[in-house]
C-alpha cells in the first residue's frame, strides 16, 4: 500500500511539475504588454523594417535615394470633412496608426559632420531628451509654450527632440543653457541637419522640409512648404480646390480617401495653384473633404531640399530621391557636404498612418564622400546619378520609449559603456533594441511580473522538492 | 565585479554539467563505474552549489540592482540563475536525503529527467549571461524557435502565477500525504 502510494505521489508530483512548466512556457510574455492610449502606448505588430539607401554627388549637388516597404501610399494628412452641416477636423495625431489612415508617410534623415560626437555612436538616441512628445510622461505643453527660450524665443509648441549640451541638466527638459551658450554651440556646428520628406505636406510640391535639431527640432529660415487651411473663427476652410484647375472638383470625397481610391497621380494635395477662396455656399455635401494643409513653394533656406524626379509608391514600396546643394551656404542650419568628407547619418520612416514617435529608426551609419564608409556616396558627372552602385541595406526598428537621460542613468546597465564612448552597435542589434524599447514602455509592470514569476517558480521548485522527498523512501546513501 | 563573475560561473557550470551527466549515467547503469560516480555525487553537487551561490552573489554586484532589473536580458539571466541554483539545490537535497532510493524503480527515470531539465536551465542561464557580455551561442535561436525571444523578459501572467501557487500547494499536500502514509 505504502509503495503504491509513494509511486502515485511521485507520478502525480512529476506530472504536476511538468504541467506547471508547460503552462508557464505557453503563457509567458502575455497579459502585460497591451496598448493604452491614455499612456500614449501603441506597439506596432512589425518591429523592424528594411530601408535601402544610396548616395551620390557631382561636386555641386548631393543626392540621397531611399527605398522602403509601405503597405499603402500614405499621401494624406489631416483633413477638413463636411459632416452634419459643419466642417470638422479629421486626422488628429493619436498613439499609433490614425484610425482613418490620415497620417502621411515620411522618410527623414539626421546628418552630422562630427560636430555632435555622440551622434555617430548612438544616433538619434542622443536627441531623445527628457519627457518628449508622445512619451507616457511628456512635458506639459503650456509650460513649454511659456518657457522663455523654448516657447517664447524658439516658438516650440510641443516637446521635440533636442541635443544634450543644450540643457544644463539632462533630466530636465526645461533646463536650457543660456542663449549665448546656445548660439555658441550652434556656431560650432553643434546641431543635426534634418531632411524631412513628407508624402502629404511636402511631396506634392516637390520638396522635403529642411530642419535641424539643437535645443529643439527647428525649421531652417524661410517660408515653409505648408500652412494651415483652417479658419478658426469661421470654423471652415480658408481655401478649397479650384474646379477650373483641379479637374472639376471643389473637394475630395471622404469615402474615396479612406478607401485608398485616390492615387498620388490624382488630385490630392491642396497646392496654391490648384486652390480658390473657400465658398461657403458651394452646395457642400456630406463627406466632402478638403486638406487641412495648404501647400506652397518653400522659400530661402527652407527650400534647400528638393525631390529629384518624382517620389513613387509602386507595388508596396516608396522610392524617394532627395537633392540638395552640397554647400547651401547656411552653415548654421545645414551640414555642408565636402568632397572627401566623412559624415554620420541616421534614418527614420513613418508608415501606415503613424506620426510622432511611432516611427522606425536606424542606428547611425557613416557616410563617405570620396572616403571609405558604411555608405559611400558615388561621385558622378552630369546632372543625374545613374544609381548603379549597390544600395546600403539598413534595418529600421521601432524604438519605443528610450530616452538619453535613461540611457545614461543607473537604470541602464550600459551607462558606463556610453561614458566610455562604446558605440551602441557593438552592444545591441536593431531587433534587440526594438524589444528593449517596448519593454521600456512597460518597465514597472514587467518588473513586478518578473518578481512574481521568479518567486512563483521558486515556490514551485521548493514544493516539488518537498513532494519528491516525501514520496521517496529513505535509503542508505 | 563582471570579471570575477565570469571567472566564478565557470565552476558551477562545469560541476553541474558534470553532475547532470553523472546522474543520467547512474540512472541507466548499476555497474561499479556507476556506483563510483554515484558516491561522488553529493560532494560534487555540494561544491557546485557553493560555487553557484558564490557566482550568483557576485553577479548581483556586476550591475546596480536597478539596472539588472530594468534590462530584459539582465532580468532573464537573474531569473534563470535563481531557478537553476534552486533546482540544483533540490537535486542535492534529494540525493543527500534519499540516497540510493532515487535510483530505484521508476524514480531513477524521474531523477534523470530532473538532471536533464537542470542542464537545460543551466545552459539557458549561461547563454543569457553570454548575451550580456556580447559572447553567446545559438541556444537563443533555439529558444526563439520554441517561442521565447530572449530579448524580452520571461514573465507569466497573474492567472498563471495563481495556477503555479495552487500547484505548489497541491505538491506540498502530496508530500504531507506521502509522509503520513509512510509513517
Amino acid at each position: 500500500m505504502g509503495t503504491i502510494m509513494a509511486r502515485t505521489s511521485l507520478y502525480a508530483s512529476t506530472i504536476l511539475f511538468g504541467g506547471a512548466l508547460a503552462l508557464s512556457w505557453a503563457t509567458h510574455g502575455t497579459g502585460t504588454v497591451v496598448n493604452d492610449a491614455k499612456k500614449h502606448i501603441s506597439v506596432p505588430d512589425v518591429l523592424t523594417v528594411p530601408l535601402h539607401v544610396q548616395a551620390a554627388y557631382n561636386g555641386s549637388d548631393v543626392f540621397f535615394r531611399y527605398r522602403w516597404p509601405a503597405p499603402n501610399a500614405g499621401i494624406f494628412h489631416d483633413m477638413l470633412r463636411f459632416t452634419g452641416g459643419k466642417w470638422e477636423v479629421r486626422g488628429n495625431a493619436v498613439p499609433g496608426p490614425q484610425p482613418d489612415g490620415l497620417h502621411e508617410d515620411r522618410v527623414s534623415m539626421m546628418l552630422d559632420d562630427g560636430s555632435v560626437p555622440e551622434f555617430g555612436r548612438y544616433g538619434g538616441y542622443v536627441a531623445i531628451g527628457d519627457k518628449l512628445a508622445g512619451f507616457t510622461e511628456e512635458a506639459d505643453g503650456k509650460a513649454l509654450k511659456d518657457h522663455p527660450y523654448l516657447g517664447k524665443k524658439l516658438g516650440l509648441d510641443e516637446p521635440t527632440k533636442y541635443l544634450p549640451a543644450t540643457r544644463a541638466n539632462q533630466n530636465d527638459w526645461a533646463s536650457t543653457v543660456p542663449e549665448a551658450e546656445q548660439a555658441k554651440l550652434q556656431s560650432a556646428g553643434y546641431f543635426l541637419d534634418l531632411w524631412h520628406w513628407r508624402a502629404a505636406r511636402s511631396n506634392p510640391v516637390g520638396f522635403a522640409d529642411d530642419q535641424f535639431i539643437t535645443a529643439g527640432r527647428l525649421s531652417d529660415s524661410g517660408r515653409g512648404v505648408y500652412s494651415t487651411n483652417w479658419d478658426g473663427d469661421k470654423k471652415q476652410p480658408r481655401l478649397m480646390f479650384d474646379p477650373a484647375r483641379s479637374g472639376g472638383i471643389r473637394a475630395l470625397r471622404w469615402d474615396d480617401i479612406v478607401a485608398g481610391k485616390i492615387s498620388q497621380d490624382g488630385v490630392h494635395g491642396l497646392k496654391e495653384e490648384l486652390s480658390a477662396p473657400f465658398d461657403p455656399n458651394a452646395g457642400w455635401q456630406e463627406g466632402d473633404t478638403i486638406p487641412r494643409r495648404l501647400l506652397r513653394t518653400p522659400q530661402a533656406s527652407r527650400a534647400d531640399i528638393a525631390v529629384a524626379g518624382k517620389a513613387n509608391w509602386i507595388d508596396g514600396y516608396w522610392e524617394v530621391t532627395l537633392r540638395r546643394k552640397m554647400n547651401t551656404e547656411k552653415p548654421l542650419e545645414d551640414k555642408i557636404i565636402r568632397d572627401g568628407g566623412a559624415y554620420q547619418a541616421a534614418f527614420a520612416i513613418h508608415r501606415q498612418a503613424t506620426g510622432g514617435r511611432w516611427h522606425y529608426v536606424s542606428l547611425p551609419i557613416s557616410v563617405g564622400f570620396g572616403r571609405n564608409a558604411e555608405l559611400v556616396a558615388t561621385a558622378f558627372t552630369g546632372d543625374t546619378p545613374d544609381w548603379k552602385q549597390a544600395a546600403k541595406p539598413i534595418t529600421l526598428f521601432y524604438p519605443g520609449q528610450v530616452s538619453w537621460p535613461h540611457l545614461n542613468s543607473q537604470r541602464h546597465g550600459g551607462a558606463e559603456s556610453i561614458g566610455k564612448g562604446i558605440p551602441v552597435k557593438s552592444r545591441h542589434s536593431e531587433e534587440q533594441l526594438a524589444h528593449y524599447g517596448i519593454e521600456a514602455e512597460f518597465a514597472e509592470a514587467i518588473r513586478s511580473q518578473l518578481f512574481l514569476t521568479l518567486f512563483a517558480g521558486l515556490g514551485l521548485i521548493a514544493a516539488f522538492g518537498w513532494a519528491l522527498l516525501k514520496s521517496t523512501p529513505k535509503s542508505e546513501a | 565585479m563582471a570579471g570575477y563573475h565570469v571567472v566564478l560561473v565557470h565552476f558551477p557550470t562545469a560541476l553541474w554539467m558534470t553532475a547532470a551527466l553523472a546522474i543520467i549515467y547512474r540512472a541507466f547503469f548499476d555497474g561499479p563505474v556507476a556506483q563510483s560516480i554515484d558516491r561522488a555525487l553529493v560532494p560534487l553537487l555540494s561544491i557546485a552549489l557553493v560555487f553557484g551561490v558564490s557566482a550568483y552573489l557576485v553577479g548581483l554586484f556586476v550591475w546596480p540592482l536597478e539596472a539588472i532589473t530594468a534590462s530584459p536580458l539582465g532580468r532573464n539571466h537573474m531569473l534563470l540563475a535563481t531557478w537553476t541554483t534552486a533546482y540544483w539545490a533540490l537535486l542535492l537535497v534529494l540525493r543527500w536525503r534519499r540516497g540510493q532510493a532515487i535510483w530505484q524503480g521508476s524514480m531513477r527515470f524521474v531523477t534523470a529527467g530532473l538532471a536533464a531539465i537542470g542542464a537545460v536551465l543551466l545552459g539557458i542561464t549561461g547563454t543569457l549571461g553570454g548575451h550580456l557580455i556580447g559572447v553567446y551561442t545559438d541556444v537563443s535561436q533555439v529558444l526563439r524557435m520554441l517561442g521565447w525571444e530572449v530579448y524580452t523578459t520571461f514573465y507569466v501572467p497573474n492567472t498563471t502565477v495563481i495556477v503555479l501557487a495552487i500547484v505548489a500547494l497541491v505538491l506540498v499536500a502530496i508530500g504531507f500525504r506521502a509522509q503520513t502514509v509512510r509513517s
